[in-house]
C-alpha cells in the first residue's frame, strides 16, 4: 500500500510565488491583468455578448457589495450565523477526531477494531448524511453544527493517528534509555512529532467545516450565507449572489491565513528565525535560573 | 474533503491469522448491530430517529430486488459523478501541465488558484443551478468544479519538485525537453497525481450529491432527501448505505488503478512487470 501521507498539498499554493522584480512590481502587473479581465467582461456584457442576468457585470457586483454591506447591511448577520455554525462544528469535530485518534493510538485493540469502520467512513461521501441530520436536529442551528462536525472530524482524526504513529524507533530508544515515563513519551515525543501532521489536518478541517455548514443551509435554513445565496440566485438577483460568494471567498482566505499563522507560531522549530528567538529566550531563562 | 489515506493505521498491531481476525471483527459487528436492534425493539431508541437495522435491511432488499427502483437513481448519480470527474480532471491536469511548463502562466494564474482554493467549491451550487438548470448538466458541472482542484495542485507540485540528482543525470545524458518531461517529470509525479485523482473522485461524488440536494428530480441524493423529509428514516438510511457502496466501488477502482499504474511501488508488481519486459526484450 502506498503510504502517501501528504496527498493533499493544497497548502503548497505559493508555488507561483517567485516574484521577479520585487513584490511591488509584480503586484502592479497582477493588478493590471485583473483590471483588463474585468474590463473585457464588462464590455462583453454591455455589448450584449453575455447575458447580464446570468453573468452580471463587475460594476453591478461592486454596487451589490456596497448594498449588502453598507446600505442594507444584511450580510453581517448571515455571515455571523454561518461563522458560528462552522466554528462550533469544527471545534466539536476536531475534539472528537483528535480524541478518537489518541484513544486509537494508545490502545492497539481499539485501533484494530476501528479499522474497518474507518475505511467505510472514508469512502462514504460524509456530506450525504445532511438530510438525515436535518431531520434529527431540526431546521435550526444545531443541524448545521452537526453536519459541519461530521464532515470535518475525519481529517484531524486520520492525521493525528498517522502523526502519532510516525515516531521513529531511534527516538523511542533514546527516550527509553533516558528513563522517560509513558506520560513523558506521549507529551514530549509523540505530540511534538505529530504536530505538523495534526496541524495540516486541522487546516483541512476548518475548510470542510465551512462547506458542511453551507450544505446544511442549502438543505434547509432560515439564516446563513448558504441560504442567502440560494435566495438571491433563485430570484435571479445574480449581482448580490456574486457579492455573497465573494464574501465567502474572502472569509475562507482569512481563515486560511489564520491557520498558516498558527502553523508558523506553533511549529517554531521549522523556521530558523523563530527557532533562534525561542532558543535565545530559553537559554536566558536557564541562565537566570542558574544564578538564583 | 479529506485527503489522507487510512493506510498505516494498523502499524504496530500484532498480526493474527485471517480467520481469527475476521471472526473477531464479525463478532464486534454483530454485537453492535444486535445492541442497536434490541434497543430499538425494546423502545430505548426512538424508531423515528434510529430505525432498527432489520428495517433498513428490508428496505435495501425492497429497493434492489422487489421494486428495483434504486438502479435508475444509482445510475444517474454515478453518471453525473463520473462525467464531472472526467471533465474536472481534464481541466485540472491541463492547467497544471501548462503552469508547470510555462513559469509566466504559473505566475499570473497563481492568485486565481488561491481564490479557487479558499472558496469551498460547493458554495457555488446555487450559481451552477441557476446557470445550468435543474437537469443532469448542473450536477456534472458542480462535480467538475468541486473536483478539479486536487488534481491540479497535486500535478503541479509533482511536476515541479523533481529530484535534483535525477535532473542532473538526465542533463548529463543529453535528454531533450520532451524526454525530460515524459521520462522523468511524469513518472516521478505519478504517485502524487494519482493521490490527487483519488481525492477528486470523492469530490466529484460529493459535488453530484450536493447538487442533487439543492434541486433535482432523480438521483440517490434527492431520493434520500425525499425519504428523510417524509420521515421515512429506514429508507433514507438505506439510501445512505447505497451512497457508501457507491463511494466504496469508486474508491476500489482508484485503488486498482493505483496498483496497476504505480507498479514500481509494490515489490510483487515490480517483479511481474520486469519479468514481462525482460521477455519482450529477449525476443527482440
Amino acid at each position: 500500500m502506498s503510504t502517501e501521507l501528504d496527498t493533499d498539498v493544497s497548502h503548497n499554493i505559493e508555488i507561483g510565488g517567485d516574484f521577479k522584480g520585487g513584490l511591488g512590481g509584480a503586484m502592479i502587473r497582477h493588478l493590471i491583468i485583473l483590471l483588463v479581465l474585468l474590463f473585457v467582461w464588462e464590455m462583453a456584457n454591455r455589448t450584449g455578448m453575455g447575458d447580464p442576468l446570468l453573468l452580471p457585470r463587475p460594476t453591478d457586483i461592486v454596487l451589490s457589495i456596497w448594498k449588502i454591506y453598507v446600505t442594507q447591511g444584511n450580510v453581517w448577520y448571515h455571515l455571523w450565523v454561518t461563522f458560528k455554525e462552522a466554528m462550533l462544528g469544527c471545534l466539536i469535530g476536531c475534539i472528537i477526531g483528535i480524541g478518537l485518534a489518541t484513544a486509537a493510538v494508545l490502545s492497539d485493540v481499539f485501533r484494530q477494531f476501528l479499522k474497518p469502520y474507518i475505511i467505510i467512513v472514508e469512502a462514504t461521501p460524509r456530506i450525504a448524511i445532511g438530510p438525515i441530520l436535518v431531520t434529527w436536529f431540526g431546521f435550526g442551528m444545531s443541524s448545521k453544527v452537526a453536519l459541519a462536525a461530521l464532515v470535518c472530524f475525519f481529517a484531524p482524526f486520520v492525521n493525528t493517528i498517522t502523526g502519532l504513529l510516525g515516531v521513529e524507533e531511534e527516538s523511542y530508544e533514546l527516550f527509553r534509555s533516558l528513563g522517560a515515563t509513558r506520560k513523558q513519551v506521549f507529551w514530549r515525543l509523540m505530540i511534538p512529532t505529530a504536530l505538523p501532521t495534526m496541524n495540516a489536518g486541522l487546516k483541512l478541517a476548518v475548510g470542510s467545516a465551512f462547506g458542511g455548514a453551507l450544505v446544511a443551509e442549502f438543505i434547509s435554513a432560515q439564516a446563513g450565507m448558504g441560504i442567502l445565496m440560494a435566495r438571491y440566485t433563485m430570484s435571479l438577483n445574480m449581482p448580490s449572489a456574486f457579492a455573497g460568494l465573494l464574501s465567502i471567498t474572502l472569509y475562507g482566505f482569512i481563515l486560511f491565513r489564520i491557520m498558516e499563522f498558527i502553523d508558523y507560531k506553533v511549529l517554531y522549530w521549522r523556521t530558523d528565525e523563530l527557532m533562534e528567538k525561542k532558543s535565545l529566550k530559553r537559554s536566558l531563562a536557564w541562565k537566570k535560573e542558574m544564578q538564583s | 474533503m479529506s485527503d489522507v489515506s487510512s493506510d498505516g493505521i494498523l502499524k504496530g498491531v500484532k498480526e493474527l491469522s485471517l480467520v481469527h481476525k475476521l471472526s473477531m471483527h464479525l463478532g464486534v459487528f454483530v454485537i453492535l448491530i444486535g445492541g442497536w436492534e434490541l434497543g430499538s425493539r425494546l423502545g430505548y431508541v426512538n424508531e423515528l430517529i434510529m430505525p432498527p437495522p432489520t428495517a433498513i435491511g428490508y428496505r435495501l432488499y425492497e429497493m434492489f430486488f422487489i421494486t428495483g427502483s434504486i438502479y435508475w437513481h444509482y445510475f444517474v448519480t454515478m453518471f453525473e459523478a463520473v462525467c464531472g470527474f472526467i471533465i474536472g480532471v481534464s481541466i485540472g491536469l491541463s492547467l497544471a501541465v501548462t503552469s508547470a511548463i510555462s513559469p509566466v502562466f504559473r505566475r499570473y494564474w497563481a492568485p486565481y488558484a488561491v481564490v479557487f482554493n479558499v472558496t469551498p467549491g460547493i458554495a457555488v451550487t446555487p450559481f451552477i443551478i441557476a446557470w445550468f438548470g435543474f437537469g443532469w448538466s448542473s450536477k456534472i458541472a458542480l462535480a467538475a468544479l468541486v473536483c478539479f482542484f486536487p488534481p491540479f495542485i497535486n500535478t503541479l507540485t509533482g511536476l515541479l519538485y523533481i529530484d535534483k540528482d535525477a535532473t542532473e543525470l538526465f542533463r548529463s545524458l543529453g535528454a531533450n525537453r520532451k524526454q525530460y518531461f515524459w521520462k522523468l517529470q511524469i513518472p516521478s509525479a505519478l504517485p502524487i497525481i494519482i493521490a490527487g485523482l483519488k481525492l477528486a473522485m470523492t469530490g466529484a461524488l460529493i459535488g453530484a450529491i450536493v447538487a442533487e440536494f439543492f434541486s433535482a428530480s432523480e438521483g440517490v441524493g434527492i431520493l434520500m432527501q425525499r425519504f428523510a423529509f417524509r420521515l421515512n428514516m429506514d429508507g433514507s438510511f438505506a439510501a445512505l448505505i447505497v451512497m457508501s457502496l457507491m463511494g466504496l466501488s469508486l474508491f476500489t477502482l482508484m485503488e486498482y488503478m493505483d496498483v496497476k499504474v504505480l507498479f514500481w511501488r509494490r515489490h510483487s508488481r515490480m517483479e511481474e512487470v520486469s519479468k514481462k519486459r525482460k521477455a519482450k526484450w529477449s525476443i527482440n
